[in-house]
């Protein structure tokens, strides 16, 4: 696969340590998580082989085009503005999750509403751009900001206040069974994929999705996945480890770096995470960008010759963002999350069931062109 | 519209945009006063619990002009820690600024009234107190601690923060315990957390932090003497060196040991028999003898260190498991080899430790004598 198809699964993946997605796992950590991280690896890796070997045989084809191709009109247009919505909301999670941290950590004395104007003035700027321009975007940023990650992590494994033994404890958990919430939590990890829906129009050459690609994105969901919840538990002990808010924040806070820039790796984290929080942004927004574009045919409207039918979602894509940033609160926002994560572990199964069908009607227009 | 004016147009709107950036939201930093130590004591005053001492940096145009530590100091009581901080916020014309704050003292007093829980609600909540400051013990008071400039300090590094940061003195007597690691091993069953006790020596002036105190539920705190606090250094692989003195058969050997790598495992046998299995290996030489030694004879004074270390590792052993504290995590190792569905109750576990068999075995690894013989 080209590089860039694993940019799209790596920021969904990482880009969730700061969201709720730890906090979720924890909550539950002696109601089943473990287990449900195991079911999740293997039903997710299952996921994304499907959406991506679907999209390898439809090259430079996104998901609208397709379903325009092989499906009615009162089917299509619903549904892909459904999709718009939904991917709209998870862009929106990571967003009001980051301007809480931010108001929280970095600037408390700035109102909230200007932190969430600044973070989403610059995603939607960037949603503006053409596909390609925005996977070049992600390669840059993730570029700079990933090795730094990286290198908190490996601080962190090797850090000597890591106690493994609170680690083996909560691996012993492994015989209750998975838990809802957990699960899908953990399923959402490897939605990064879905953005393929809109992404696969970069795709132009034909890939090769085998079993090395498979085995390469289950290791990196693994290693996610327990980054993500054992080391908390390893620096902040299992018993009333669900009292912590931003599990992933307290972790890094206790992490010192004598040597480095600065000792508190805190401030450096969040600083990175803000650029892999916006890349995410970025992601989801702009794959709704474009469905909504589909749906409204925006490209069309014109006035004085002028296309400016893209500009159009923009004020709703800021009133609705302040309108949620303003009225959350952080037990709503991490309810509210779970439900979403919830909801998506129906939706996507049946899309894969979508995909088979319109894989059989493409497969029939395609002989009766050749007739 | 041509591009000529097009490009002197966008100029235009980019030298505007200027005007936006006037500077920023932040508080200038010569508003901010920040806080070196937090000091928490029992208060004298009637109907209020805590009593507040902070060490403020004092602001210094240069180094040159002003060589020797400055720090001023304010300090109220109030019913909760908020309430004395929201107090002290008013004596002071700047913003108090905690976050670069590195070490919270508590008084001796407010510890044998099992507070801890309380208190450290206040340092978790707050977002700008780092997870890393440490925690040590005052005594007499946390107050008088950190009022103490000692002989010798440089401007703007307080000394006592040396004492922890690894970076200065490497002593076995010293423990490190972080605001994270305390809270950690204070709110989840397993360890019991352990902190410096910071004692004063007035006449000199100067700090002595060599004893520790350990904390259990339910439990008045126990203190470990400097012997016992380095043994416990040297349990839990914290430190790389020991003294050890010997007095057996004429020979009065000081051992200095310089690597240190110490193993605990915790077996159960027939459900409720434990096995502990502490296996230490100190290398290191003789720093001091009253006799002269001979270097052939490094076996025999093996046998002899062997013999020492393994009594003084089984006085310790003995002492915490009669007393029932657990600063060296036993009960997390086992817990973290057992499904939770078939551990032992609380109860049966405090039984099953105290008539533990503890086996220790020591691998001395004396490599020399010294420079002399």
């Amino acid at each position: 696969m080209s590089r860039f198809y694993y940019y799209l699964i790596l920021v969904n993946m990482v880009a969730n340590i700061i969201a709720c997605v730890p906090a979720i796992l924890l909550h539950y950590h002696k109601e089943g998580t473990v287990t449900s991280m195991l079911l999740a690896v293997i039903l997710g890796t299952a996921l994304v082989t499907i959406f991506t070997r679907f999209f390898n045989t439809f090259p430079e084809r996104t998901l609208p085009e397709l379903l325009q191709k092989t499906t009615t009109k009162w089917f299509y247009l619903p549904f892909v503005f459904f999709l718009a919505v939904m991917w709209f909301i998870a862009g929106l999670i990571t967003m009001v999750t980051f301007t809480f941290l931010l108001n929280r950590f970095l600037s408390p004395e700035m109102p909230i509403i200007q932190i969430s104007l600044m973070i989403i003035l610059s995603a939607i700027f960037g949603c503006l751009m053409k596909t390609d321009r925005v996977l070049y975007t992600i390669e840059i940023i993730l570029l700079i900001t990933f090795p730094l990650i990286l290198f908190i992590f490996y601080k962190a494994y090797s850090s000597n206040n890591l106690e493994w033994d609170y680690v083996k404890e909560a691996v012993l958990y492994v015989n209750q069974l998975p838990n809802l919430h957990s699960f899908s939590a953990c399923f959402f990890l490897f939605l990064g994929a879905a953005n393929l829906l809109i992404f696969n129009r970069f795709f132009a050459k034909k890939q090769t999705f085998g079993w090395k690609q498979v085995i390469l994105i289950a290791v990196i969901s693994i290693s996610t996945l327990f980054t993500s919840y054992f080391i908390p538990i390893g620096f902040n002990g299992f018993e009333n480890i669900d009292e912590l808010v931003y599990p992933w924040i307290s972790t890094s806070d206790s992490l010192r770096m004598e040597f480095f820039i600065i000792e508190r790796v805190l401030y450096m984290f969040l600083l990175f995470y803000l650029g892999i929080a916006f890349l995410s942004i970025l992601i989801h927004w702009h794959v709704s960008f474009e469905f909504l574009k589909f749906v409204f045919n925006l490209d069309e409207i014109k006035f004085k010759g002028k296309a400016i039918g893209k500009f159009i979602p923009i004020p709703f894509f800021i009133i609705i963002s302040l309108f949620f940033v303003y009225q959350l609160n952080e037990y709503e926002l991490f309810r509210y999350t779970s439900y979403f994560y919830n909801s998506l572990i129906i939706i996507f199964p049946m899309m894969t069931m979508l995909l088979f069908f319109i894989k059989r009607r493409m497969k029939y227009i395609e002989q009766t062109n050749q007739k | 519209m041509s591009k000529q004016i097009k490009n002197n147009l966008s100029v235009v709107l980019l030298l505007l945009t200027f005007i936006l950036l006037t500077g920023c939201e932040f508080k200038d930093i010569d508003k901010d006063v920040f806080v070196a130590m937090i000091a928490v004591d029992k208060s004298d005053e009637a109907g209020k619990s805590y009593k507040i001492t902070l060490k403020l940096y004092e602001p210094t145009s240069s180094f040159k002009q002003m060589p020797e530590p400055t720090y001023s100091y304010i300090t109220e009581s109030g019913e909760t820690i908020s309430e004395a901080v929201r107090l002290l916020e008013s004596y002071s014309d700047k913003k108090l600024e905690f976050g670069h704050s590195k070490l919270i003292v508590i008084g001796e007093d407010l510890i044998k009234e099992d507070k801890s829980k309380e208190i450290l609600d206040f340092f978790l909540r707050r977002p700008d107190i780092q997870m890393i400051s440490w925690m040590a013990v005052g005594r007499p008071s946390a107050e008088e601690i950190i009022r103490l400039v000692p002989q010798g300090e440089t401007a703007a590094y307080p000394e006592l923060f040396n004492y922890f940061d690894d970076n200065g003195t490497e002593s076995q007597y010293i423990i490190t315990t972080y605001l994270f690691d305390f809270r950690r091993n204070m709110k989840s069953a397993g360890v019991d957390p352990i902190l410096p006790i910071i004692e004063i020596n007035h006449e000199e002036s100067h700090f002595e932090i060599n004893k520790s105190i350990v904390f259990r539920d339910k439990k008045e705190p126990y203190e470990l003497n400097s012997l016992d606090t380095s043994l416990f250094n040297i349990l839990s692989n914290s430190t790389d060196n020991a003294d050890f003195y010997i007095k057996e058969d004429e020979h009065y050997l000081i051992v200095k040991i310089d690597s240190v790598k110490a193993k605990k495992k915790v077996q159960v046998q027939n459900n409720s028999n434990l096995k502990l299995d502490i296996e230490i290996n100190l290398s290191g030489y003789i720093a001091e003898s009253k006799k002269q030694l001979v270097n052939k004879q490094l076996p025999y004074y093996n046998k002899l260190f062997k013999k020492e270390a393994e009594k003084q590792f089984n006085d310790f052993f003995s002492k915490m498991i009669k007393g029932g504290y657990d600063p060296l995590g036993l009960e997390l190792d086992y817990k973290s080899q057992t499904f939770h569905n078939r551990q032992m109750s609380n109860e049966e576990w405090e039984e099953a430790l105290e008539n533990a068999q503890i086996n220790i075995i020591i691998n001395p690894g004396l490599k020399s004598t010294g420079v002399i013989q």
